[in-house]
């Protein structure tokens, strides 16, 4: 089996986009990723432990943003690209039900010694809502 | 009166460490990429992984980051089973501020993973709903079986007070 390409960074430039990637996470999507953790706290799958903390109802665990942000990087750059670096910042929480997309750009790539490094800037939504700010580092083979 | 006391001052510094109980293992992969919606063969097809330069599947980056199952807790009243740090604070809700993750190699199903969690910080700061808030920033190093590192979580965690004075 040949996989697909992964992506040098000859074939990158900065601004260039990350495709979208949307993704409806429901009541099952967020017990499925608890379960997935070891995470059982009810906080994800519990509407009436959210109702006693004044929330409108479950919510999404925050990593699994992470899980979502990376998914769409490796997606995009391929099964060589290697995610050095991940942070997020979390601008609003989001809950069972709703869909997210995640997006982003590159704002840097930068030559190492045997592999390049691209820099980008991430961001996932609900509508136009802003749910997380991220950056990522990618390791890239020549 | 300030939330972030003396006593809790005191925890900053606190350290435990969660040893490997088992290997990753492949299903523990394969459970999080279907959970996830991530359909990557990397984490399911040995063959596509190798012609990557893989030596098999490899596990989603940030699969290794989620450390709860080292903990190995029976659940609290809210489920939880995995680390937390039980300090002395009441009548706060817990939001996650935001994670940063980096990453040394591609984690296996064959990686043992045992992980230390450090409380590095706690800082008290303004709310905009009124009131202060504490921010409790934490780092969970995840080392394989060697000692050799695989990542580390820093990982900051508001306690917000459910009434603001």
């Amino acid at each position: 089996m040949t996989p697909p390409r992964t992506l040098t960074a000859a074939a990158l430039s900065v601004g260039q986009r990350v495709p979208p990637l949307d993704r409806a996470l429901t009541a099952v999507s967020l017990a499925a990723y608890g379960g997935a953790t070891w995470d059982w706290h009810r906080l994800h799958y519990d509407p009436g432990y959210a109702r006693a903390l004044r929330l409108p109802g479950p919510v999404v665990d925050g990593q699994m943003f992470g899980a979502l942000l990376a998914e769409a990087l490796m997606d995009w750059l391929g099964p060589r690209a290697f995610i050095r670096r991940l942070g997020f910042r979390m601008k609003g929480m989001v809950f069972a039900g709703e869909t997210v997309r995640c997006d982003g750009e590159v704002t840097g790539i930068h030559p190492a010694a045997d592999h390049d490094v691209v820099a980008l800037v991430q961001r996932i939504t609900v509508g136009d809502r802003v749910a997380a700010e991220a950056t990522a580092e990618v390791r890239l083979p020549r | 009166m300030p939330l972030l006391t003396d006593e809790l001052k005191s925890w900053i510094g606190r350290e435990v460490t969660y040893p490997a109980r088992e290997e990753l293992g492949r299903a523990s992969i394969r459970y999080f990429a279907l959970a996830v919606g991530d359909d990557n063969p990397l984490y399911t097809d040995d063959a596509y992984a190798q012609a990557a330069g893989h030596p098999s599947v490899i596990a989603p980056p940030t699969l290794v980051v989620e450390t709860c199952q080292y903990a190995h807790r029976p659940p609290g009243e809210d489920g939880y089973i995995g680390h937390e740090w039980l300090l002395p604070v009441t009548g706060c809700r817990l939001i996650r501020a935001g994670n940063e993750y980096e990453f040394f190699r591609p984690v296996l199903p064959t990686d043992r993973v045992s992980v230390t969690w450090r409380l590095a910080e706690i800082v008290e700061r303004p709310s905009s709903r009124g009131g202060t808030q504490l921010f409790v920033t934490s780092v969970a190093t995840c080392v394989d079986q060697h000692g050799e590192r695989l990542a580390v979580n820093r990982e900051t965690i508001v306690l917000q007070p459910l009434d603001p004075t």
